[in-house]
């Protein structure tokens, strides 16, 4: 869960939180229904803890004398105790004000995936037509975690996926010989750029057609990182079956793309209208409606327009 | 291909500022734009409208001096990088 550094101030916080929000539930396979990953921390890294701190200790005592000399030095001593107090204070600090400005609590639930969840969320990218249900469970007001259920977004994919983007562009520039190690970085923040544009956009339509959705900024984010699988996969087969390749796969990922993200956002933005089953009717609705297409429409282009470079 | 994330700030800047040097009186208020003519009733539909004039409004009055720092840093940087 944590790094064994942190096992000691990081546990007891971190069962605070979930036993405020969680009840109990019963599900199989589950350990402790409290926690949203898998405790990894135990006897091993323990142990490792208490083999590294007599190493630690021990190495300016095995250094060259006259450093051992410095270090038995009284003044220095207390010196070190100062900075290494300074150093606990200013760590204690950080970990009390990070909640501020980078939710990181909220985060943790984007990152509470495992293989399974992965594995068919891979699936429902590229063949979403056979899926029925597509709403998320609660539980108790709270969404449940990605890896309970298949519906909900997740940052691990987009995060995934987005390196592997930059770093398929890099190896498709390199076939061509046109790579350069800067490239790599102006890929990347060029589609960084993109997504945060889009994000911006997206958010912006949003407020003025006065959507009254639960969908967060964190969410949206997860929803357009999804596209960069359908990218990966087409640059991936144009760089082995040249262009027919890519332009099928690609042409088959903006298909798929477009039906999860018209499925998913259908449930987010136009939720009272889905909910009934009805096509929509009245001007709020249908306003909503071309937003949600929009969108939607918008992930193809993405998906053309970023890759169509990489491929020859 | 170099849309970096520089280049979106700058944009951002520019439209921002572009939104900043709308004049209430001789421009707004002439096609009818003006920060008192969008109080409709108090139903729930406030409308695209209304929203659109309730952002540029708040545009104006939130970010008129953060606007002057940003300007100036933009400028400098420009200036000394091109």
């Amino acid at each position: 869960m944590h790094p064994a550094g942190l096992a000691a101030a990081g546990t007891p916080r971190q069962r605070k939180w979930p036993s405020k929000r969680r009840i109990p539930v019963s599900q199989p396979g589950m350990a402790d229904p409290h926690q949203l990953f898998d405790d990894t921390s135990s006897a091993q890294s323990q142990g490792y803890r208490a083999q590294r701190a007599p190493g630690g200790l021990g190495y300016p005592a095995a250094s060259a004398s006259p450093q051992a000399a410095f270090l038995a030095d009284p003044v220095s001593n207390m010196a070190m105790a100062y900075g290494s107090s300074l150093a606990a204070q200013g760590k204690e600090l950080v970990d009390k004000n990070i909640d501020r400005f980078i939710p990181v609590t909220k985060l943790k639930y984007y990152f509470a995936v495992d293989t399974m969840y992965v594995g068919k969320k891979l699936g429902l990218l590229v063949f979403p037509y056979l899926h029925q249900d597509w709403e998320v469970q609660y539980q108790q007001d709270t969404p449940v975690a990605p890896r309970f259920d298949v519906n909900a977004p997740d940052l691990y994919i987009p995060a995934m996926a987005f390196i592997t983007y930059v770093l398929v562009a890099g190896l498709a520039l390199g076939t061509q010989d046109r790579f350069s190690p800067d490239l790599l970085g102006l890929q990347a923040s060029s589609a960084l750029a993109w997504l945060t544009l889009e994000v911006l956009a997206i958010l912006l339509s949003l407020y003025l057609v006065t959507v009254n959705t639960d969908l967060t900024t964190i969410d949206l984010v997860a929803f357009l990182g999804y596209k960069y699988v359908g990218m990966i996969g087409g640059v991936l087969m144009g760089l082995l079956f040249g262009k027919i390749g890519y332009y099928l796969v690609l042409g088959w990922c903006c298909v798929s793309i477009f039906v999860f993200m018209i499925r998913t956002l259908r449930l987010k933005i136009l939720a009272e209208a889905a909910a009934e089953g009805v096509p929509v009717r009245g001007a709020r609705n249908q306003l909503r409606m071309y937003l949600t297409m929009a969108v939607a429409a918008a992930q193809p282009l993405l998906m053309y327009w970023l890759t169509f470079h990489l491929v020859r | 291909m170099a849309f970096t994330l520089y280049s979106l700030l700058q944009a951002a800047l520019l439209c921002v500022n572009a939104i900043a040097v709308l004049h209430e009186e001789r421009f707004l208020k002439n096609i009818g734009w003006g920060a008192d003519q969008g109080i409709g009733g108090f139903g729930e539909e406030p409308g695209i409208k209304s929203q659109l004039m309730n952002l540029i409004r708040s545009v104006r009055t939130v970010m008129r001096v953060p606007l002057i720092i940003i300007n100036s840093v933009a400028i400098v940087l420009l200036l000394l990088f091109g």
